[in-house]
């Protein structure tokens, strides 16, 4: 398996330990990664221009067909961008050839071939459940984690189609393969409340706090996470209080931790373990 | 040119430069960019940061601090890292410079009282003013050939002080290279020697010491007017080591001047008879004064301002990285500093994330290069009042806004730049600064207005031209009736919407925290309706997650949030329209 890795935006600058960490696992499990010159995904855009938003989208996956590779990325709304910007160039003749145009300027070439992945499904299915449990080195069998789905990966189905978005299990089954136990929590598909921040703090912070109290009700010692954005969002949340009400936790620093790999190598300083990591781990 | 003019020129380029690097100086303390720098005083902010680079500097890594501050400052790792060429040329001119303004600018104060019996033409110097030259000159072409060649497709910014600067530095050398060229060639130059010091001299021996310097010493002397004997007699080269040799050695080794001298060797007698050496003399000199007086008005105070930035920046990461908050008055002194220690080297926008969405969009305000001047220009009240006054100048203050609103903050530029400058820190004060200056990002000004007050400005609005430049290809799902033929007003979008939910709970004590004003259903319906116009002012168009609940969950397929996403790009374009057509011009 040989994936084009696209980062994004915001783990480079808000989340390192997502890249470090998904560095860590994949490589762990054969995952071969390759780097290149990928810019943003479009999703800013979208709400400016629709065909800069696909221009700059686009322009990513034909960059990945250059070298004959597909794009996988740890990041939903990246994932659910460029799933979008793909579906837009299939359906919209006209604006396929606007962008055409624009990208040629670069010689570059879109024709759809590359697909993008992400980080769950690519683990979940392709890399297999039997696989991460037969890599898993330490289980563990006392941490009751909570999943948290992220909208932008799990609807609109038809175009994401990463699981059932009613009754998703593919978050569940990674965190049963490394032994821990996935809690019922009747807020799981719920948003993050990350996207309405900037046009309405009061608003997006209820949804936030409304799931991080339906996870500790649920008897959760720690929300899991596959996106940047609800990862900090759960964080900025709780940032002023003494001890959060709810830990969070990368997906993948979960499987690294279980797969017994070097906890500096999942962005797991000390520190890090303190705020990131249940207690009952140290 | 005579001593006193020399001296007065010397004295006024001086003073210039000092009062123009004092007043630039004192700006990067007194310039606030952001709206928390009005809150420490330009005083406090000298302080703070004569505290931090001390306490950095003699604190327990204090040794760290300064070999950082050094690798970045002096051997440019940075700089290194990103674009080795670039690092290469850029040493080459600093440290050529540097010697020839302290070896030969400087001469009759360093160079002649370090070594005894100094004279400019006198082996080393000639080789060594040759060879300084020609490394600030080579590494200047170099570095204006990697400038042009790493231009991103958004062009140069435009700068012509900088230019006029690098065009000076150029006449410089050049003047410098030709006047010695000359003098080599010159047999004007040759005479008023031998009339000094080998006046008394034998004829015979004359024309012979003419013979040995025209061969030798590279004097094109023009066979009608001097007597040249055939061959270098014992008494030529006798006068020669009595009256030349102390202060002459063959200028074969200035690599430069000696090619050039025998170039110009046909015309050297026409060179003479128009004094070319005093033309040549003036023009470096007066190239000098000017260079110097204007250096602070230019990027090239860069000299001042990115070592200090660098230092800065070493005291943040207090000598390796990662770097820790700054204190305010400290970060907002290296905002007011950026501007200055910016060269527009254009390293951050080749690395943009936003690269593509600037040049798709047309707008280099994206581009951190251009932005960190508009930027400035934001921090400057006065100024943005005229922009407010000014339709075109509204029109660059839209633009600027936009550049810093599709920003994504991704941090490449920070981690990029070779002065280390916090460039982060930077659009975020300036993101602020728009916001006060009544230009935040669209979600938030939208939503100063009801939707019904929005829907009157449109159906008001004069120049129907500027709002209908929005056509329906920026909005196929919105636009086009069929989308909601199907609907049938069942509410499940309005049911299943978070926003709508956790908007029954908003605190009404809180201004900033409204209810819902129109539901998804209700948008929808409007835009059945084809009423699009009443829906494009709706907080719900900005509030809406994207959770995608709706559009999963819709018996009809309905694509209600991408609906809402084609909203906001076109409420963006057709309310900003609106907006500028209701302000006063």
């Amino acid at each position: 398996m040989k994936y084009a890795l696209f980062l994004g935006c915001k783990i480079p600058s808000g989340l390192p330990a997502y890249e470090v960490s998904t560095r860590a696992v994949l490589g762990h499990l054969g995952v071969e990664l390759v780097d290149l010159e990928f810019q943003c995904c479009g999703y800013p855009a979208r709400n400016y221009d629709r065909d800069a938003f696909v221009v700059a989208a686009t322009r990513n996956l034909a960059l990945a067909e250059r070298h004959a590779l597909d794009v996988l990325t740890p990041c939903m709304c990246c994932f659910g961008t460029l799933r979008h910007a793909i579906r837009m160039m299939t359906e919209d003749a006209a604006l396929r050839a606007r962008v055409s145009r624009s990208l040629a300027d670069d010689g570059l070439v879109w024709s759809g071939r590359a697909r993008v992945q992400h980080v769950l499904p690519l683990l979940a299915r392709e890399v297999g459940v039997d696989a991460l449990k037969a890599a898993v080195r330490a289980p563990r069998t006392d941490l009751r984690l909570a999943a948290q789905y992220g909208c932008h990966a799990l609807r609109p189905s038809e175009v994401t189609g990463i699981d059932n978005p009613i009754a998703p299990t593919i978050f569940e089954s990674l965190i049963r393969a490394t032994g821990a136990i996935p809690v019922e929590w009747p807020r799981r598909l719920d948003c993050c409340g990350d996207p309405s921040h900037e046009a309405n703090a009061p608003l997006s912070g209820r949804m936030t706090r409304a799931k991080i109290v339906d996870a500790r009700e649920s008897g959760a010692e720690a929300i899991c996470t596959a996106c940047p954005h609800c990862h900090l969002r759960f964080d900025a949340a709780q940032a002023a209080e003494p001890a959060p009400a709810v830990r969070t936790l990368l997906v993948t620093q979960l499987l690294g931790v279980a797969m017994g790999l070097p906890s500096e190598s999942l962005g797991l300083p000390h520190a890090e373990s303190q705020r990131g990591v249940p207690m009952s781990w140290s | 040119m005579s001593p006193a003019l020399f001296q007065t020129l010397l004295v006024a380029s001086l003073a210039l430069c000092a009062l123009g690097v004092a007043w630039r100086v004192a700006a990067w303390f007194r310039i606030r960019i952001g709206p928390d720098a009005r809150i420490v005083t330009a005083w406090q902010r000298v302080r703070r940061v004569v505290v931090l680079v001390a306490s950095s500097l003699f604190g327990p890594r204090g040794l760290r601090v300064l070999g950082a501050f050094c690798l970045d400052a002096l051997l440019l790792r940075r700089l290194f890292a990103n674009a080795p060429w670039r690092a290469l040329a850029h040493l080459l001119v600093v440290s050529g410079f540097t010697l020839l303004v302290l070896t030969h600018a400087l001469a009759p104060l360093v160079t002649a009282r370090l070594v005894p019996g100094y004279q400019p033409t006198l082996e080393p110097w000639l080789f060594v003013r040759n060879l300084l030259g020609a490394m600030v000159l080579g590494g200047l072409v170099v570095l204006v050939v990697a400038r042009w060649r790493a231009r991103s497709r958004m062009g140069l910014p435009h700068r012509p002080r900088a230019a006029l600067f690098a065009a000076l530095l150029g006449i410089v050398l050049a003047s410098g290279f030709l006047l010695e060229a000359h003098k080599i060639a010159s047999p004007r130059a040759f005479h008023r020697m031998t009339d000094a010091f080998a006046g008394a001299a034998d004829p015979s021996a004359l024309a012979s010491l003419r013979a040995l310097w025209a061969r030798e010493f590279g004097v094109a002397f023009d066979v009608h007017t001097d007597t040249v004997a055939a061959d270098v007699t014992t008494a030529g080269r006798r006068l020669h080591e009595e009256a030349c040799a102390s202060c002459h050695a063959k200028p074969a080794s200035a690599f430069v001047s000696w090619p050039l001298a025998k170039m110009i060797a046909p015309v050297a007698g026409t060179l003479d008879a128009v004094s070319a050496d005093a033309w040549l003399l003036h023009l470096h000199l007066l190239a000098c004064f000017a260079g110097l007086a204007l250096l602070p008005f230019t990027t090239f105070l860069h000299v001042l301002a990115a070592p200090f930035s660098l230092l800065l920046d070493a005291a943040a990461r207090h000598g390796t990285a990662p770097a820790r908050p700054l204190p305010l008055a400290a970060r907002a002194t290296r905002r007011g500093l950026s501007v200055d220690a910016c060269v527009r080297c254009a390293m951050c926008d080749l690395d943009c994330s936003v690269a593509t969405l600037a040049r798709h969009l047309d707008n280099r305000d994206l581009l951190p290069s251009h932005k960190l001047v508009s930027t400035r220009a934001a921090a400057n009240p006065w100024r943005w009042d005229a922009m407010l006054r000014d339709a075109r100048a509204r029109a660059d203050a839209r633009r600027a806004a936009d550049g810093a609103f599709l920003c994504t903050d991704c941090g490449r530029c920070t981690d990029r730049c070779p002065v280390g400058l916090d460039l982060a820190d930077l659009w975020d004060a300036g993101r602020h600064d728009l916001a006060a200056a009544e230009l935040p990002a669209p979600a938030a000004w939208v939503r100063q207005r009801p939707a019904i007050a929005w829907a009157e400005s449109l159906a008001n609005a004069g120049d129907r031209a500027a709002l209908d430049v929005i056509d329906a290809s920026r909005a196929p799902l919105a636009f086009d009736r069929r989308t909601f033929s199907r609907c049938v007003q069942c509410q499940t979008c309005t049911n299943v919407c978070p926003v709508v939910a956790h908007a029954m709970n908003a605190d009404p004590r809180n201004a900033a925290d409204q209810g819902v004003d129109l539901t998804p259903q209700k948008v929808m319906n409007l835009l059945r309706l084809g009423l699009p116009d009443l829906a494009l002012g709706s907080r719900m168009v900005w509030d809406c997650a994207t959770c995608y609940q709706c559009q999963e969950h819709c018996p009809e397929g309905i694509r209600v949030a991408d609906i809402m996403c084609e909203l906001r790009a076109l409420s963006v374009q057709r309310l900003a329209a609106v907006r500028d057509m209701a302000e006063p011009s």
